[in-house]
Order: C-alpha cells, then structure tokens, then sequence
C-alpha cells in the first residue's frame, strides 16, 4: 500500500521553508516531491529600492549562519561594478571572517548531525565549543551572527595585535576540540553506523543534479570555488579541497570535519600573513550600468549573486542563488529508496537545518485520504527505534 | 572500535563548572567595540544627513524645527534600528556613536526612541562624510 507524506511547508528555523511530498511504502519512500515558495520574503525587490551601502546589510540578512558569506558575495559583485580595488588588508580580513564563519558553520551541523543521530551530549558539547568562534567573530566585528564587516572597498574594522594573539590562542583550544571529535568519531560505533550508508548519493548523480558544496564533496567531486575561481585572497592561501567517497551522510560528517581543519590552517596562515596598510578604499555611490555574477563558497556550497546596475546608486537587479537550492534536486535523490526514520538525518546532512525545531508531519493514506498527523519529535523517536533495532553495521569503518 | 568512547568525557564534565553563566545574576562582559545602540553627541553634528541616507532601517528621521535658528531635531527609532553602526561609520564628525548596552527590550516600542533638540554645530568634518 502507497501513501505520501507530506512534511512542511512553514518550519520557521528554515531559511527556506519547504513542502516535501514523499510516497511510502511501508517505511520505504519511493518517491519525493518538492514544492518551494513558501517563505517569500521579496527581498530582491526590495534590494532594488535600496542603495548600495544599504543594500549590504539586507543581503546579510538572507541567511543567519552564512551571512558574511552573502555580503561578500554581493560586496565583490559591486566592487567589480564600480571597479574598485581593495586593499590586501581589508581583503586577508574578509578571508579570515569567512573562514571563522566556516567554522562555526561547520561546528553547528556536527552538533545538529549528532542531534539526529540521537548523540545528544555530542551536539551540546559541539556548540559549547561553537562559542569559542563566535566570541571571536564578536571581538573583530562587534556582533555575533551578523557581523556587517564588509563594506565596499573592503572592511570596516581592523584587526589589532591583541586580538591576533586572542584569535590564534582560541585557535588551538579549537584545534585540540575538533580533534578529539574526530577520534570519537571512529571510535563511537553507534554514532558511525548512524550515519553509514544514510542519503546515498552517487557521483554521477551529484553531477548530474548540481550538487554543491560539502554534499557534492562527499560525493567524491573535488569541487570548491575557493579553487576553481580564486576570489579574495584564495589564490595565494595554501589549503586543500576536502572529499571523500562513501556518497552518505557519513561521507559529509568526514568532508566538515577535514574541512575544520582546513580551516584552522588558512585562519593561522592569514594571521601570521596579515599584511599592514589600510583596511578599506573609498566607494563611489554610484556604479555605472554594468551587469556582474560574483561566485562564492559558503559553509554550504556555492552562492552565486548576479547584480546590475544602470547609474544611479542603486541596483537595477539582484538575484540570490543560494546553496540549499542547488542541493534540493539532489535530497530527492537521496531520499528515495531510503526509510522515513532517515528524512531528518538526510536532510540535515545538506544542512539547511529543516529538523530543528518541533513540526507535524501528516501521513495520507494515497487511496482513503485518510490522514494522521505525527509530531516530529515522534518521527526523531521512530527514527532512533530503527537506528536501535538494527543489527548494529559493525563492519561501518570511520573513513579518516 | 571500542563502546562508549564518549564515557570518559562525560564522567570529566561532571565535576566541571557549568559553560553558561547565571545570567541574569551575572553578566558577560560585552568586547570593547560591540555595536550596541547608536547616539548622538549633538555638540558635533552639523547636519549633513549622511547618516539618515545611509541607515539600511531607516531608523534616523531628521527634521529642521527652526530654519532660522537652525534648530533641528534627530530621532533614532531604536524598534526599527538594526545595530549596524553604518551611521557610526557614515558620519564625517564622530557625532554618531554606538554604546554597549544589550539589554534595550521594553514592553512598548515607543519607549525605544530617542530624541535630541539642538542647534547645528559648526565644526570641521574630519573628512568628507565618507559615503557621498
Ligand atoms: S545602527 Fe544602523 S540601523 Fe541603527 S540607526 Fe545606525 S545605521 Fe540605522
Ligand atoms: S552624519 Fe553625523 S554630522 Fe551628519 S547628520 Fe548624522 S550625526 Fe550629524
């Protein structure tokens, strides 16, 4: 007997609230639906009636967890519109505040992983750490979650010695965490065989459906705009692009974990290479009509912002591509042929963060219409049932 | 692979002092340059609105209350303000400051508003006001 399942579409810790329509059989889903548009926020319109130095501040706006991702994105369109140079200061600061942002990203969804997975103390110790790097984003910019550090032309704050030596002290506090939540990794068998084999996505299909960041990495693409399209200061940063090749949710849990350290390397070497001078050159406000696409890689995937202007100081149009839209094609693909119980551990795997917050989810049965509501936290319940009652994978390996 | 690799961890944690602090007994101390609400020192401002055009909110509203005394008033709607400091940024004088302050929720917003009545400065703007 089929059934569809519909989960959503208002959830409001989602930044892009969904409607996910799936066919079950039994506890199999064979089929998925996606139904976007429910949280329209018309902010791309509203882009256009804003200036350019505004317009900064409403594009961090987008996103809670990678905002500094979104202005830098949209900051670098301008500046290639105005034909403005920063400084290499101002741009090493820039680099340094997205990779901390990656961090903290980063740090987050192993929390959230393990939050899924039924591993709550890993997910409290994950963000009691988090802190670390989001005091440390407070002391450059003045402000936790929104750091509004870009400015066209640059930054708009220095750093100081003081807050160098904070930043590389908490560095190795950081460093040491992250360490010790690899070696759990391999070491906690229940946590390992959680995820093994969850949300499988093979390679060409990652290809095929446009896949980004961390999901289309684990998948074994070594794709990362941070290489492909060196913008700031990338190209003269050395780091690795992170993959790995077992295509499921343990596969992303390795990508994050060696991208962390990635990360504390690129932090040191931009630390210990802070070149002197000015952080920032002054911007016209207006921006001769020219149109520009501006490529970034979030903590999730590639965000691409396409911006044009027509001569007053303020754009003609701004469109966001966000990552979690490149990944939706391929959620699908992992959710079918998989069981209810993983649909919140797949879909926090591309890392929009869907499960986070308490939600209803209505099973219809497809030929009596007939209807039963469960909460999510029945369906987390259900979801640790299975993860129980299998016969553990013994056999899953940490792939480190 | 070994069960319950997580145990020792545990077992430390529980003679460790707890990661929160007792708020509100007890208060975290903000950094020096957190970006609390914005205001005016109005000896400094000479009315040049580059903050009232550059605030992403529009939260400055600037009003001349007598052209001929050259009297203006600034009210800042701290309800719509988003802590950006633009404005601190956006001003040529140093007029527009930010304090630390944190703990600015009311039970009515109209408790948020500042207001400030004074007579246009005539000091020289350190530089040109930076975004025009
Ligand atoms: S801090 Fe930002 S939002 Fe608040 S008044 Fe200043 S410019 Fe406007
Ligand atoms: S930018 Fe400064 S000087 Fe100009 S109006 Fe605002 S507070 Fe006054």
């Amino acid at each position: 007997m089929k059934f569809q399942i519909p989960i959503g579409p208002q959830h409001p810790a989602l930044k892009e609230p969904i409607s996910l329509r799936m066919t079950v059989e039994g506890e199999i889903i064979r089929d998925a639906d996606l139904r976007l548009g429910y949280n329209h926020r018309g902010l791309e319109k509203l882009a256009e009636q804003k200036t350019w130095i505004q317009n900064i501040y409403l594009t961090e706006r987008i996103c809670g967890i990678c905002s500094h991702s979104h202005t830098t994105c949209y900051v670098q369109g301008v500046e290639k519109l105005m034909e403005l140079e920063p400084p290499r200061r101002g741009l090493y600061i820039r680099t340094l505040v997205a990779e901390l942002e990656r961090v903290h990203s980063h740090l987050l969804w192993l929390g959230v992983a393990g939050h899924e997975a039924g591993f709550d103390s890993f997910f409290m110790y994950t963000w009691r750490d988090r802190e670390i790097v989001m005091d440390i984003l407070e002391t450059i910019s003045g402000n936790r979650v929104h750091y509004g550090i870009n400015t066209i032309g640059g930054v708009r704050r220095d750093l100081d010695e003081q807050q160098v030596k904070h930043i590389l002290d908490s560095l190795a506090i950081l460093r040491q965490r992250s360490e010790y939540y690899q070696h759990l990794g391999t070491n906690e068998p229940s946590f390992v065989a959680r995820l093994a084999g969850v949300g499988y996505l093979s390679r060409e299909d990652a290809i095929a459906l446009c896949a980004v960041g961390p999901t289309l990495r684990a998948s074994g693409v070594p794709m990362d705009v941070r290489k492909d399209d060196p913008y700031a200061v990338y190209a003269e940063v050395p780091f690795e692009v992170c993959t790995a090749d077992t295509c499921d949710v343990l596969g992303r849990t390795v990508v994050r974990i060696k991208e962390l350290f990635q990360c504390y390397n690129i932090i040191e070497y931009l630390l210990k290479n802070l070149p002197s001078g000015p952080v920032a050159v002054r911007a016209p406000r207006r921006a001769k009509p020219n149109e520009v696409v501006s490529r970034y890689e979030a903590p999730r995937g590639e965000n691409i912002h396409y911006i044009k202007s027509n001569g007053t100081d303020k754009p003609e149009r701004l469109k966001v591509r966000a990552p979690t839209l490149g990944n939706y094609a391929a959620t699908l693909k992992m959710l079918k042929n998989g069981f209810i119980a993983d649909v919140p551990l797949i879909f926090a795997a591309i890392d929009p963060c869907i499960c986070c917050a308490e939600r209803a989810v209505s099973l219809v049965d497809a030929r009596s219409g007939q209807e039963k509501i469960i909460s999510m936290n029945a369906l987390k319940q259900l979801s640790r049932q299975v993860a129980a009652g299998n016969a553990r994978k013994r056999e899953a390996e940490w792939p480190l | 692979m070994k069960i319950g690799a997580f145990i020792p961890e545990l077992l430390r944690h529980l003679f460790k002092k707890p990661a929160t602090v007792d708020y509100p007994f007890q208060k975290l101390e903000v950094p020096r340059d957190f970006r609390g609400s914005p205001f005016l020192r109005p000896e400094l401002c000479i009315v040049c609105r580059a903050c009232e055009r550059d605030c992403p909110a529009e939260a400055i509203e600037i009003t001349a209350t007598n052209e001929a005394e050259k009297r203006f008033r600034m009210v800042i709607h701290n309800d719509r303000c988003i802590h950006c400091a633009q404005c601190v940024d956006s001003c040529p004088t140093d007029a527009m400051q930010m304090d630390t302050r944190f703990e600015i929720s009311d039970y009515d917003r109209h408790n948020l508003k500042m207001e400030w009545e004074y007579i246009r400065a005539v000091v020289k703007p350190k530089s040109e006001p930076k975004t025009s």
